[in-house]
């Protein structure tokens, strides 16, 4: 990292490098809600600038029996909010006798990135679960807290590639006609795994391998999908 | 006054040799010197229901609350020293907006009297920043609500012990309005029949004629689940229903 000597703390014979919290570690996450299921996925690449420190870090973390969070952003704020958010789950369960639903988990997330306001954790989150009537959802949030239920999700270094793409395919924005089918899981899945495949060729943040979460009434399925890993 | 009254009635967390904390229990009888007070769970809600005690005609009855709401789906009523109750209703407020806050969504009627029974055991603590509590709550609650899993009615005591009951009534009528409850009481109860059954326990055991004005009664419903103290043309309604 780069150091930053002024003129003064030279000739005072001080040096002070510069307070520098944040990195970027890279990696691209995605989440599409279905009417019965929902699909979290990211990447398993971790790097900083031009080096890979390994290809098989996870971005998903199973939060319940019927939702996860896939976090994009810096992997050591992703992990402390990671671990933070289940010590409150189980504590939620010794409480209140059940698990926490997916909205609530929604809004808890809300309030624990809000009360980092004024120093954020470096993450960028998609909340995918079946709420309580049974339908998938994703919630979509910025690094202190706004959120909302999206159509899809799309985040990290890999977002601006997918998004758009994903916005016309699967939300079907500016359309003039939309098909009547509703999404499927078969091509959902079609379509998350294209994603990642088209987001590895050109973004070197992205690549090594795909985790992917399949969540139902049933319970949480994960596929591993290999990436280029150049 | 004092007499036979060993020294471990004193402290308020002293437990005496037979292992029994005497204020405490002391506590719990100060309830049956309290109004009546019944709660009936029916198939499609709860129904809570009050006897005010006015000690004189120029009292104003409606200053008198002993029925309150503690969220939108969730009220109680009390019996003891009610202005104890105010402090746990209180907590009981906050803290359901709390949750709230947090999660978006109502809190389960257990939670919210497991915080008011958190409050409950509060006595006897303190340190030089904080006054605490220095003795046990002199009022019994009869918490009622609407969650995701349908209608719930809970007791709560001095001690911070809460159990969930179908029926049950607290106060200085109590023991004569559970054995007719008991009797009474019966799973498939609509809401209506509660209401009813509620103001029939309550006139047998008042000691002043059942009106509009010396009893209070409130419900929720699961089709409608806000809870909601009864105006004085319904209350009137239901006692036009009683026997004689």
């Amino acid at each position: 990292m780069t150091t930053h000597i002024s003129p003064q703390m030279a000739s005072s014979g001080t040096q002070h490098g510069k307070f520098e919290p944040y990195v970027n570690n890279g990696g691209t996450t995605l989440a599409i809600p279905g009417k019965d299921f929902v699909i979290a996925a990211g990447d398993t690449r971790l790097s900083t600038g031009y080096s890979i420190h390994t290809r098989q870090s996870s971005k998903v973390f199973q939060l319940t029996d019927k939702c996860v969070i896939v976090t994009a952003g810096m992997q050591s704020d992703a992990s402390t909010l990671h671990k933070t958010m289940h010590a409150r789950l189980v504590h939620y369960e010794h409480a209140h006798g059940k698990q926490m639903s997916t909205e609530a988990i929604g809004q808890m997330l809300s309030n624990m990135l809000y009360g980092r306001r004024f120093f954020p954790y470096y993450t960028f989150n998609l909340v995918a679960g079946i709420d309580s009537k049974g339908q998938g959802v994703v919630y979509g949030y910025d690094a202190i807290g706004s959120y909302q239920s999206v159509e899809v999700g799309a985040m990290g270094t890999g977002q601006s590639l997918i998004q758009p793409l994903l916005d016309n395919q699967v939300a079907y924005k500016n359309h003039q006609l939309v098909p009547s089918k509703e999404l499927d899981l078969e091509r959902a899945l079609s379509l998350v795994k294209d994603s990642f495949t088209s987001a590895g060729e050109r973004d070197i943040y992205t690549g090594d391998s795909v985790e992917i979460a399949i969540i139902t009434q049933e319970g949480i399925k994960y596929e591993t999908l290999q990436l280029k890993q150049d | 006054m004092f007499l036979m009254r060993s020294e471990y009635d004193r402290g308020v967390n002293t437990f005496s040799p037979e292992g029994r904390l005497f204020q405490v229990e002391y506590a719990i009888e100060a309830i049956k010197l309290g109004s009546t007070a019944v709660g009936i769970q029916s198939r499609d809600g709860v129904v809570l229901a009050v006897e005010k005690r006015l000690t004189s005609v120029l009292l104003e009855p409606s200053s008198i609350e002993k029925i309150m709401e503690i969220d939108t789906h969730i009220g109680c009523a009390m019996s003891g020293l009610t202005a104890d109750a105010r402090t746990m209703i209180e907590h009981a407020r906050v803290e359901t907006q709390n949750y709230t806050f947090t999660y978006n969504e109502p809190m389960l009627v257990e939670s919210c009297t497991q915080s008011i029974c958190d409050l409950a055991l509060r006595f006897g603590e303190s340190d030089k920043e904080e006054r605490g509590m220095s003795r046990p709550f002199g009022v019994a609650l009869l918490v009622a609500g609407i969650d995701e899993y349908g209608p719930a009615l809970y007791h709560t005591d001095p001690s911070g012990t809460f159990v969930r009951y179908e029926a049950k009534a607290i106060g200085a009528g109590s023991e004569g309005a559970q054995t007719t409850l008991q009797e009474e009481y019966h799973k498939s109860m609509s809401l209506q029949e509660a209401e009813v059954l509620s103001l029939q326990i309550l006139k047998a055991v008042m000691e002043e004629k059942i009106n509009s004005t010396n009893v209070e009664i409130a419900s929720i419903t699961v089709a409608n689940p806000k809870f909601r103290v009864y105006n004085k043309e319904e209350v009137q309604a239901i006692i036009d229903q009683l026997k004689a």
